[in-house]
């Protein structure tokens, strides 16, 4: 026994040793496989789909869920694939169309822990967004903020304009001061609903809200109150001018003119654009012409089949002021033009571009007729020649048909954003400023839409201080729509700033983004947040 | 003879279980006031390419760091100031090796290596915590590997993409 003792206490001891080698070994069990190469590349642009993919690792693993996400977000799960040695090869799907697709993947390594990434490549070329989609559309409030539009118009033009000329053309005379102050009723109508279907469309609420306070202070809040306020004006100032008699009545018939011009330059997608100098005058210039036209259409008509005395001065008197006239509406309405439409492309690609080409084709009509009135018509009218009266008669009241037809077609314009509005949202970038205590990340997508977009990082210290950062990564996940993380390196701007200028985003909703900032060999942070991506 | 049947069970054993598929450390747990012998396993390189740096960031409480040279890599020792002065068998330490850098080699993706350093745990680093040993493995153009995450407060390092090593701390063993 006595000669055992030592042996038995060395081998303990030895076997101790042992052991304790073995636990340490044991306890060595994280393992982190990572993505060296993917086929197609991460990011790549192919011309025809690929007819397999596949994935490298740093290791062999064993697929957990690979699946194919489509540019519509809809998302196939890819059950053939083949694991040969650190690459997993895939079956793909044959009926993939064009756009961005997301091969997105979710292994498991040697230690049984999972990991997951996305590879994004492109068909064809990366996914166009698909053109902006409006809300639902509430069918009555469309057409009572419609209808309130053109009786503004028919207010404003026929009412004020006809007034104006009354005043200016006609010596006053009575003829068609009845339709001048009907269409001022019209108008004034036409702009209180304005204001109610306004509020109602505002706060996207049925038109049985109509009558609560909050739809219509909200309609007071927009620049429209404005156009109201100053359309209220002209019309007051056009019923003055309509009921004093003699040269008195033309001066609130001009106030009420230049009122019209005014208020249709205060709201409206024409006078909310830039350049404002430009717009607003156009706007103004373009509406006082139209007025002071159309305005004379039905005094003239109605003074002529009535054989008023004033008829024939006053359409000498027309016959002499239309041509300055057109050249001052024509000039205005083309400066708008090329602002709004931008590109002659967007006259046929965008809804405002259509509306402006059927306007242009109606005021095309109207300006035939005004021009066989003007040089086959006048001239036997003012001589007196009874048949050319009647037929002058006739071709004003198509022409205040066109007139009222083109009101109803600018009216459209209320819901069709013109293509420099539009170009201008679709460029609006998604943001998102991500604070932590070491550091703070500003991430804006241009634009913000699901598609090919540059990506600007603004990195700073938790305390607005400059951060030196090694590198700067942009991580994104959709894990909705079963998007594994992938990852983008930026570049070095200046001093805060990093970009990726190239960089596809396959689908829109709310992504995952995570920045990581490398501030030093050993010293990383990651910020994370949302952001949401546009159609 | 029992004594090299051991050993060469141990070896068997070892062998086995250090296939690891990141950098890490070969022993994870260590007693505080005491020597630890930090051996990095580096399973392949970056993206397929190879190894060409090895970088460890000796992290605060670990002094006297001194690394093990390796053939056909050159030494790089940084030094600092630690951030406070620590007892080392009696003699007061304020600054030593803070990253050790393992350069001028190759090491392809498709080999193994291991990169050693022996250090010491002082007494002052949390018991039942674990100290995090950063490390970054350089392949050529610009690529690398960095195993420097630290978990939050609540968080497992297998929630991470790219875990630093850690070192779990025991129990000050009671002198002999």
């Amino acid at each position: 026994m006595a000669l055992m003792s030592p042996i038995v206490s060395r081998l303990a001891r030895l076997l101790v040793i042992a052991l304790c080698g073995l636990l340490a070994q044991v306890a060595v069990a994280s393992a982190h496989a990572t993505l060296n190469s993917s086929d197609p590349k991460d990011g790549a642009v192919v011309d025809a789909a690929p007819s397999f993919y596949a994935l490298t690792f740093s290791e062999p693993v064993s697929p957990l869920s690979l699946r194919l996400v489509r540019p519509d977000g809809s998302s196939i799960p890819l059950d053939r694939f083949e694991v040969k040695d650190r690459t997993v090869e895939i079956a793909a799907p044959a009926d993939l169309g064009r756009g961005t697709h997301v091969l997105s993947w979710r292994v498991t390594s040697a230690d049984g822990h999972p990991i997951g990434g996305s590879v994004v490549f492109s068909i064809g070329l990366a996914s166009s967004a698909p053109p902006l989609v409006g809300d639902q559309i509430d069918w009555a409030v469309r057409a009572g903020v419609l209808a309130g539009r053109i009786a503004l118009y028919v207010g404003l033009f026929i009412g004020v304009g006809g007034a104006f000329s009354l005043c200016w053309l006609f010596g006053g005379s009575r003829s068609g001061r009845n339709v001048v102050a009907g269409t001022l009723v019209i108008g004034a109508l036409g702009a209180l609903g304005s204001v109610g279907f306004q509020g109602l469309d505002a706060l996207a609420v049925p038109v049985t809200r109509i009558a609560e306070p909050m739809v219509w202070s909200t309609a007071m809040g927009t620049s429209l109150a404005h156009t109201v306020i100053a359309a209220f004006i002209a019309f007051a100032a056009a019923a003055l001018a309509l009921l004093k008699k003699g040269q008195f009545s033309r001066v609130p018939s001009l106030a009420a003119l230049i009122l019209a011009g005014a208020a249709l330059s205060l709201s409206g997608h024409a006078a909310a654009a830039e350049p404002q100098w430009l717009m607003r005058p156009a706007v103004f210039l373009h509406a006082m012409a139209i007025s002071f036209w159309v305005g004379s259409l039905a005094p003239l008509a109605l003074a002529l089949r009535r054989g008023d005395p004033a008829a024939v001065p006053g359409l000498r008197r027309f016959s002499t002021a239309i041509p300055l006239l057109l050249v001052v509406l024509i000039a205005a309405g083309a400066v708008l033009a090329i602002v709004q439409v931008e590109k002659p492309q967007a006259l046929v690609d965008t809804a405002y571009g259509r509306v402006f080409l059927i306007k242009l084709g109606l005021l095309v009509g109207l300006s035939l007729l005004a021009a066989a009135n003007r040089w086959r018509l006048t001239k036997p009218v003012v001589a007196g020649d009874g048949r050319a009266t009647k037929r002058l008669v006739r071709s004003i009241a198509a022409e205040t048909a066109i007139v009222l037809l083109i009101f109803a077609v600018v009216a459209c314009w209320r819901f069709t954003p013109p293509p420099r509005a539009l170009a201008a949202a679709a460029a609006q970038p998604a943001t998102v400023h991500i604070h932590a205590d070491e550091a703070m990340a500003f991430v804006q997508v241009m634009p913000g839409r699901a598609g090919d977009v540059t990506v600007s990082i603004g990195v700073l210290s938790g305390e607005f201080q400059r951060l030196d950062a090694k590198e700067v990564t942009l991580v994104l996940s959709k894990p909705d729509s079963g998007v594994e993380p992938f990852r983008r390196a930026a570049g070095r701007r200046d001093e805060a700033t990093w970009r990726i200028d190239h960089m596809t985003i396959p689908l829109p909703g709310t992504w995952r983004v995570r920045v990581d900032i490398l501030i030093s060999d050993f010293d990383k942070v990651s910020l994370e947040d949302q952001i949401s991506i546009r159609p | 003879m029992l004594k090299s049947l051991i050993s060469a069970a141990a070896l068997t054993v070892l062998g086995a279980t250090a296939a690891s598929a990141h950098s890490t450390l070969e022993v994870t747990d260590a007693h505080v006031g005491s020597s630890y012998k930090a051996v990095i396993r580096v399973p392949h390189g970056c993206e397929g390419k190879p190894t060409i740096a090895v970088r460890v960031q000796v992290p605060e409480g670990m002094i006297a760091a001194k690394p093990m040279p390796k053939t056909g890599w050159t030494l790089e020792k940084i030094k600092g100031p630690y951030e406070k002065s620590y007892d080392y068998f009696g003699t007061p330490m304020k600054e030593g090796v803070k990253e050790i850098v393992w350069k001028g080699g190759s090491l392809a993706d498709d080999e193994y290596d291991e990169f050693v350093f022996r250090a010491f745990l002082t007494d002052s680093l949390p018991v039942g915590k674990t100290i995090y040993v950063p490390v970054v493995q350089e392949c050529p153009e610009g690529a690398a590997e960095r195993w420097i995450e630290i978990p939050k407060e609540g968080q497992s390092s297998d929630e991470l993409e790219f875990p630093a090593p850690g070192i779990k701390l025991l129990e000050k063993q009671s002198a002999h």
